[in-house]
């Protein structure tokens, strides 16, 4: 399945955008999250460039907001990014045929929104799947940088019982949806969804890990043989 | 201690992303490994969304507005494959029933 597009720089950010406006509630949960922790708001904000992962910036926050110490803070805002390895993973072998510099600068913008854009749109030719990847991947860059900005300020005037940040949940569901092109990927989601719950008090969200984990192997001794 | 904090959760997440993009950058990947990569988007996107509606201890934090709202949204992403209107349903819907009930 190529979809290669003519202009896979231009199709990159285009479809990054749809994918950003439920993100954006998000940036503005992050900003209420730092102003209870009480950090300062340009130190808040420097979590965007140097962190770039949204739930993983909200956990570290909101633990050090509680008085964890900063070991137990980054372990746990690392474990709730545990994910990106799989993405790391799936991903790896369309980073086989491309440059050194890639590497390391497409690692920088694999979030979760630009992981499911190349999953959904497969480029098989190096040089548009390149393109198309990093453009995804730094509009996503530009407007959550803007919109932490603007989060930090703003966001404590939000009032809570608006719930924007139902946005999220209803945004993952959507991605899911797209990424369930077959009927056995969508029995694996409902699988996973199961698996999360019961396992959702698990500390730190590892939840996830064993989910997917679990699913996948248990896909896989269920597949039948395919030609 | 925060700004330490930040640049060491900095680079775990970079190594994160990175690690496997790097050490796998020569490997031959099998067959069957490729297929059960196939199953990690919906997977992890499907642990995400039950992961958001659970508190930390693994109470359900959702009531029937947000189970609505989720229903219409994946629903609407079915059909029309557009990641706004799926949005744009799924919060109506949650805020109607919100108000609603």
């Amino acid at each position: 399945m190529n979809t290669a597009p003519s202009r896979p720089a231009i199709q990159g950010s285009l479809d990054a955008l749809p994918l950003f406006v439920p993100a954006l509630p998000f940036a503005f949960v992050f900003g209420v999250v730092v102003a209870e922790a009480g950090i300062p708001q340009w130190l808040g904000w420097s979590s965007s460039p140097i962190i770039f992962g949204g739930a993983i910036q909200v956990t570290l926050f909101t633990l050090i907001g509680e008085g964890a110490s900063v070991a137990a803070a980054v372990s746990a805002a690392l474990i709730v990014g545990a994910r990106h390895m799989l993405y790391s993973v799936t991903l790896a072998p369309k980073f086989q045929n491309q440059p050194g510099w890639f590497r390391w600068i497409g690692s920088y913008v694999l979030i979760d929104q630009v992981f499911v854009l190349s999953q959904i749109k497969p480029i098989d030719e190096p040089v548009a799947f390149r393109r198309y990847f990093l453009s995804a991947g730094f509009t996503f860059w530009a407007l959550w940088m803007t919109c932490t900005a603007l989060g930090v300020v703003l966001g404590p005037a939000i009032p809570p019982e608006w719930g924007v940040e139902f946005a999220a949940p209803i945004l993952f569901i959507s991605l899911m949806m797209a990424a369930s092109d077959r009927r056995d990927k969508l029995a694996a989601a409902g699988l996973a969804m199961i698996i999360t719950y019961l396992s959702a008090g698990l500390p730190n969200r590892v939840g996830i890990l064993i989910a997917v984990i679990s699913t996948v192997v248990v896909m896989m001794l269920l597949r039948k043989p395919r030609p | 201690m925060i700004a330490l904090a930040i640049i060491l959760t900095g680079i775990g997440s970079y190594t994160l992303r990175a690690f496997f993009i790097f050490a796998l950058s020569r490997y031959t990947f099998p067959p069957l490994l490729l297929q059960a990569l196939e199953y990690v988007a919906p997977t992890v996107m499907a642990a995400l969304v039950i992961s958001m509606l659970t508190t930390p201890e693994g109470a359900l934090d959702a009531g029937i507005p947000e189970a609505v709202g989720l229903i219409c949204a994946a629903l609407v992403a079915k059909v029309t494959g557009n990641h706004i209107l799926s949005l744009t349903a799924g919060m109506a819907s949650f805020w109607l029933l919100g108000w609603l009930l």
